[in-house]
């Protein structure tokens, strides 16, 4: 049957129901598109000929593909749509910058749109507040303190705070920091908080 | 709504503390606050309570319902009576955690306190499942939600939404002409 | 976090689909038996039990959702379409005896999204149809919420593993109200977490690296 590689792409993203997002398939895509364009093509035959030679016939055939076509145009729109929603949430899990295997599954057009993303967000952070800005990005959950404790999961370098203070940020060592200094490394899990 | 949110909320309410230092009213947007006087009783938000408290600058007094006698009377109402009873505080869940957790050597008898607030919760929780389950089985259009306070019906919004769009849709499906002739989605 | 940034599309559960959402589109890929009321020509190669170059009037085929309700039409004759045993009267009567009884997961899994469907197709059995998927639902309900919000104390996943697609998410949001409440009774709903997201990709990069 015609849209069975259509679907496929739909399932390889289903399956990943938590977020994640698959490598971009290129040719799941190229292969759908392919056989779009021959079902076009062969509409085309058929209604040259119904029109020509009077085949009415030939309409409950021309009426299968075109069903076809247009079910391959949803699947991939749903496809293509999806994976955006994917992308722009993974600004809000990873912060800006995105590790490599995660950008490694972008085709050259997401990243792009993930680039725009970032900045109209960023734009519209910096209007708010009357021209100081706020990053919207943060607080997620009401803040019971301004500092909090938290202890490194793994090595993650030289960190400056606030007051300029420069702190090692070394595996297994606990700190006293600002808590919107740390909410973004603890979602990475870079950090942990630690209740007392 | 996240149960954190639902708790920020609660701590805008208003408590009494006994403070042990002495402070000018403070201003501040959200209404002005003070003046303090050692062993004078001030009204406060929440927070603010928690955080003095926290650092033993002052005593917080228990709200009048947060008392073993008056609580045990609430919860054999609330066992005997079909609908839901008025109760004392609109956060009176979020507020027993918060002062019992932070401050429980101000209120006298807290773990019973602490016990008798859950048993209130679970009977109006079994209730609430209660009342859900007659609402779709009757396909009721609306409900009344008095007394049940943000915290009671946060539990259980986003699965009684759903349920509720999905009975709608089922329900549509017997009026048909409503969306046919429509076979647009390949 | 609990809350996931990423909110897929919805499905639309009635009888209209929404264009964009992966469950549907999943829906839709559902087979439904069917004959063709007429010859479509230079087709044959799609039904495989027949050498001829077209697919002639009379053939029964498993024709998936979209392509029926894309073909059907109600004044031609094109194509006629079964209505799978779950929807028939013999399994009507026994949902009306007990819902609860019936494993909606190997019977479906789209059973309220796929009845809905076939309501597209004209059928005197439509009403009966609709009402059935409605009661269904409605008695159905109870032992979901329940469930989902550990009433019973007992192990569920039985229960849930008999569950149609749409009951399974309503049991997904009743559990998740339930335990981000028991989080915030044991004092861990302020306390900043890690994104799912982001130890789920550790995970995979786990499992990559081993053989």
């Amino acid at each position: 049957m015609f849209c069975e590689k259509s679907i496929e792409l739909i399932r390889e993203l289903h399956r990943m129901s938590d977020g994640q997002l698959p490598a971009f398939n290129e040719d799941g895509l190229r292969q759908v598109l392919q056989e779009m364009e021959a079902l076009y093509e062969q509409n085309q035959t058929d209604v040259n000929a119904a029109k020509a030679e009077g085949r009415a016939d030939l309409i409950p055939s021309i009426k299968l593909r075109h069903c076809c076509l247009l079910r391959n145009q949803r699947c991939i729109t749903a496809y293509l749509y999806d994976r955006l929603l994917r992308i722009r949430a993974l600004r809000w899990e990873y912060g800006s910058v995105l590790p490599p295997n995660v950008r490694f599954h972008m085709c050259a057009e997401e990243v792009q749109w993930f680039g725009n993303y970032k900045k109209s967000l960023a734009s519209f952070m910096r209007s708010l507040g009357g021209g100081e800005g706020l990053d919207i990005t943060q607080d997620m959950k009401p803040p019971k303190s301004l500092y909090i404790e938290v202890r490194c999961l793994k090595d993650h370098g030289e960190f400056e705070i606030d007051d300029g203070t420069v702190i090692l940020l070394k595996k297994n060592s606990q700190h006293f920091l600002p808590r919107w200094k740390c909410e973004q490394l603890i979602r990475q899990g870079v950090l942990e908080h630690v209740m007392s | 709504m996240d149960p954190s949110e639902v708790e920020f909320l609660a701590e805008k309410e208003i408590v009494k503390i006994i403070p042990n230092f002495s402070l000018d009213k403070i201003y501040l947007i959200g209404g002005d606050l003070g003046p303090f006087n050692p062993g004078l009783q001030v009204d406060v938000p929440v927070w603010l309570a928690l955080n003095l408290k926290q650092r033993q600058k002052c005593r917080i007094v228990p709200p009048e319902w947060m008392d073993v006698d008056k609580l045990e009377e609430m919860r054999d109402l609330e066992r005997r009576e079909d609908a839901f009873t008025p109760v004392p505080s609109p956060y009176y869940m979020e507020l027993t955690k918060l002062l019992l957790n932070y401050a429980s050597d101000n209120i006298p008898k807290a773990d019973e306190i602490r016990t008798l607030v859950k048993d209130i919760w679970d009977t109006r929780i079994a209730k609430l499942r209660l009342s859900a389950d007659s609402f779709i089985s009757q396909m009721e259009a609306h409900a009344k939600l008095d007394n049940l306070t943000l915290m009671e019906i946060n539990t259980i919004r986003s699965f009684l939404l759903d349920s509720l769009n999905c009975m709608y849709k089922l329900r549509s499906n017997l009026q048909p002409g409503s969306s046919k002739g429509q076979l647009t989605d390949y | 976090m609990d809350t996931q940034s990423y909110l897929p599309v919805q499905p639309g559960v009635g009888m209209e689909e929404n264009f964009l959402s992966l469950d549907d589109i999943l829906l839709s890929h559902e087979r439904l038996p069917a004959r063709t009321e007429c010859t479509f020509p230079r087709l044959g190669f799609l039904e495989k039990t027949t050498d001829s170059q077209d697919i002639t009037e009379g053939t029964k085929m498993e024709l998936p959702l979209w392509l029926s309700k894309g073909l059907y039409e109600r004044k031609r004759r094109v194509l006629s379409v079964e209505l799978p045993k779950v929807y028939r009267e013999g399994w009507r009567t026994i949902f009306k005896a007990d819902p609860n009884v019936v494993d909606l997961h190997k019977m479906g899994p789209y059973y309220y999204g796929l009845g809905s469907q076939m309501l597209h197709f004209d059928s005197p059995e439509n009403p009966e149809i609709a009402q059935t998927l409605l009661q269904t639902f409605i008695g159905r309900f109870r032992r979901i919420m329940d469930s989902s919000q550990n009433a019973y104390n007992e192990d569920t996943s039985v229960l849930v593993e008999h569950l149609d697609c749409l009951e399974k998410t309503l049991f997904r949001s009743g559990q998740s109200g339930l335990n981000s409440f028991q989080s915030w009774e044991k004092g861990q709903a302020s306390q900043l977490t890690a994104s799912s997201l982001v130890l789920n990709y550790r995970k995979r990069k786990m499992t990559d690296i081993q053989p």
